[in-house]
């Protein structure tokens, strides 16, 4: 398989080239048609915030991958790529490549469920503009299947891996019925309006914004369909709430030790999570000795997130499991493409003989006759050739021996000197694609 | 029969062993497939107890009341089949470990010191005593796996606390839930204990005329009954909840085991039948 692939990713370049190099749906879109003209003859553009990989059958056989990067190169005028920036990949190489892409295993954050869609959202690109064909259209399909499969089958996804959505997950492990909670987000920045989301998609009652800048706060809780708190009575109101996650950039602490036996008092001892996620901290840390009170900071969340990077990254071999599994089924059917005009040959090489040799009786026995003759050795062939189609078959379909599946092959096409029948077959087919130039499978 | 009844009381402290041994593994492991196959293997051993205490009630000619060996087994099956209903009506799996361990207990005591009881007293024949005996043993279970789910609730409160996030955090269901758990269980306890005491009340002077309001068991009885009443009064208004709720209930249960200690032990009363 002549499949060849680059990668630039976070293994191979700084975040700077890889943000550079991005491109989005239009720009891919636009990139294809210069690949297709000198480079591919089908392919695919998967384009991140972290990676981004091309993938394709080339024209030539001597393809250098180095000129990829060049069309890229030119595609993105101002970037230089140098050679360490990306990875090569060829034939099996390739295709393996793409399956760990796909699953999430080659990803920054292991397990990453996101950029399964992004392959699959860019094959759809590449069909799109007729720039697929039925293997890579195989490929494409195996590699999601690997993506859901590692997602069912293991648990290569689970597990927050970010200190916002690590919050949500203690806050999940003290209530059960979350949509009966009121929640108040401080801070409108970037954390805070990730924790405010995270916790509305995970069914909160209410949440509600408390913000210095009362326009940034109007902004998030329209997002996120919530209510605003008023910062400068932000004390007085921390006991309606069962959850509090701060998130300002204050250098103090804006909720105090006091502020929150207060806010108990009122609650009557109903529990209450406190996440601090800012640095420096805005709750003070002695509030954790209350009863019923459930502080969290960055380093204890952080904890969280090592956690199950680690429980992630030990589901890597159990991925890998998954893609070799694929591999072999995806190769096994890519061996049969081979096989398939060998036994092709082979059953013509034999109907040809028994129609010749039908030819030669045909005037000198009856009718009657001719038709139990003629179908008798239709049947003696079929079951003569039944045992060698199927091995072969079962041979290319198993992929597991490719070496006993060449040698069955010359075998077979040496002792009936089939090469010679195929190649008058190719003579034939080629004629009839160059009458044809588009139909390339 | 008495083969029938030998095999199995040498086979129930297998079965408890194997369902701790599955729900302990599915605990750490977490695997599907061992998930569903638990529930089963529970349901079986509880079928294979009951019908253990059936054929030994026929084969005995009297309930399975007349000794402490024979008790602890209706125990053991009491508080596997609460945790099984529990499981059913909550489909919260992850803790059966922890109750199934206490089933296993009292099964193997059981089973090593259990004898053929052919010849016991009259008054233990009373079928009005049986069913005050089992709904009783059946609502002590219900405390009992309350006490459990009590302590579950303040293992995690004390990891979440102090920054823990290993598996307790990872297996355990929420506070809420454990705190859920806790009070159902109670509350159906409660219930069979007020089953036991009507039926005890009515049964009590058919068997014994000249007993005494003041009897050290029926006062003791009647304290741990109103302790857990108040107590689910009071989740019930609103007005406790939370970790008071559960050291509550844990109090519930240390006074009920004093009072079943000093009653049985130490007390002069009508109770003491063995």
């Amino acid at each position: 398989m002549n499949l060849v692939g680059i990668s630039i990713n976070h293994k191979t370049s700084p975040l700077s080239l890889r943000e550079a190099v991005h491109l989005n749906r239009e720009e891919i879109a636009e990139f294809i048609p210069c690949l297709k003209k000198d480079l591919f003859s089908e392919g695919v553009v998967i384009s991140t915030c972290n990676r981004t990989e091309i993938f394709g059958f080339p024209y030539s056989p001597f393809f250098d991958p180095d000129e990829l990067s060049a069309k890229l190169a030119e595609f993105k005028p101002g970037i230089k790529i140098e050679p360490a920036h990306f990875s090569r990949y060829a034939s099996c190489g390739a295709v393996k490549h793409l399956f760990s892409v796909a699953s999430g295993i080659d990803s920054l954050i292991i397990g990453d469920s996101q950029i399964l869609g992004q392959v699959k959202e860019a094959f759809d690109i590449s069909e799109d503009l007729n720039f697929t064909g039925t293997i890579l259209r195989r490929i494409f399909d195996t590699a999601v299947r690997v993506g859901k499969r590692s997602i069912k089958e293991t648990t290569i996804g689970e597990g927050a891996v970010t200190v916002s959505y690590a919050a949500v997950q203690v806050v999940e492990k003290i209530f059960a019925n979350l949509e009966k909670k009121n929640a108040l987000v401080v801070g409108a920045g970037e954390t805070g309006e990730l924790s405010a989301v995270h916790l509305k998609d995970k069914g909160i009652g209410k949440i509600s914004i408390a913000n210095r800048t009362l326009e940034r706060a109007e902004k998030l809780a329209q997002k996120i369909a919530g209510d605003i708190v008023p910062f400068n009575s932000l004390k007085e109101q921390l006991g309606n709430f069962d959850v509090i996650i701060s998130a300002t950039s204050a250098d103090n602490f804006i909720i105090s030790y006091e502020d929150v036996k207060n806010a108990l008092k009122k609650r009557r001892g109903a529990p209450v999570v406190l996440m601090d996620i800012a640095v420096p901290r805005d709750i003070d840390p002695k509030v954790r000795d209350l009863d019923n009170v459930f502080y969290h900071d960055m380093d204890s969340l952080r904890i969280i997130v090592d956690q199950n990077l680690q429980k992630r990254k030990d589901q890597i071999p159990s991925v890998e499991k998954i893609i070799m599994e694929e591999m072999v089924g995806f190769f096994g059917w890519y061996n049969t493409l081979d096989v398939i005009p060998t036994i092709k040959t082979m059953r013509s090489f034999f109907e040809d003989i028994r129609l010749d040799e039908l030819e030669k009786i045909k005037n000198k026995v009856n009718e009657e006759d001719y038709l139990k003759i003629e179908d008798m050795t239709r049947r003696m062939i079929g079951r003569l050739l039944h045992n060698p189609t199927i091995r072969l078959r079962e041979l290319a379909e198993s992929g597991s021996n490719i070496n006993d599946l060449t040698t069955n092959t010359i075998i077979l096409k040496e002792l009936f000197n089939l090469d010679h029948s195929i190649s008058q077959e190719e003579k034939n087919n080629d004629e009839t694609k160059n009458e044809e130039p588009l139909g390339k499978e | 029969m008495l083969e029938s009844i030998n095999v199995i009381n040498f086979l129930l402290p297998i079965f408890y062993f194997t369902v701790f041994g599955v729900y302990s593994y599915d605990f750490y492991k977490e695997k599907k497939a061992v998930s569903n196959i638990k529930r089963l293997v529970l349901f079986l051993t509880l079928l294979l107890h009951t019908f253990y205490l059936i054929i030994r009630t026929m084969e005995y000619n009297h309930p399975p009341i007349t000794s402490k060996f024979e008790i602890f087994s209706i125990i053991s099956l009491s508080i596997g089949f609460s945790y099984f209903v529990l499981e059913l009506l909550t489909d919260i799996r992850g803790t059966g470990a922890f109750i199934i361990l206490f089933s296993f207990i009292f099964q193997i005591i059981s089973s090593f010191f259990i004898e053929h009881t052919y010849i016991v007293p009259e008054v233990l024949r009373n079928r009005l005593l049986g069913l005050h005996v089992i709904n009783a043993l059946l609502g002590y279970s219900g405390i009992t796996v309350s006490a459990v789910y009590g302590l579950l609730y303040l293992l995690l409160y004390k990891n979440l606390k102090s920054n823990k996030f290993g598996l307790i955090f990872d297996r355990l269901p929420n506070l809420e839930i454990l705190e859920k758990l806790s009070f159902y269980s109670v509350v159906i306890g409660f219930i069979l204990l007020t089953f036991a005491m009507v039926i005890g009340i009515i049964w009590l002077p058919s068997a014994y005329p000249n007993f005494s309001y003041t009897d050290p068991k029926l006062i003791g009885t009647f304290v741990v009954w109103a302790i857990y009443g108040f107590g689910i009064l009071n989740k019930l208004l609103g007005k406790l909840y939370g970790k008071k709720i559960i050291l509550y209930s844990i109090f519930g249960f240390v006074a009920a085991i004093l009072s079943l200690i000093i009653t049985n032990t130490l007390a002069k009363t009508f109770h003491s039948f063995y």
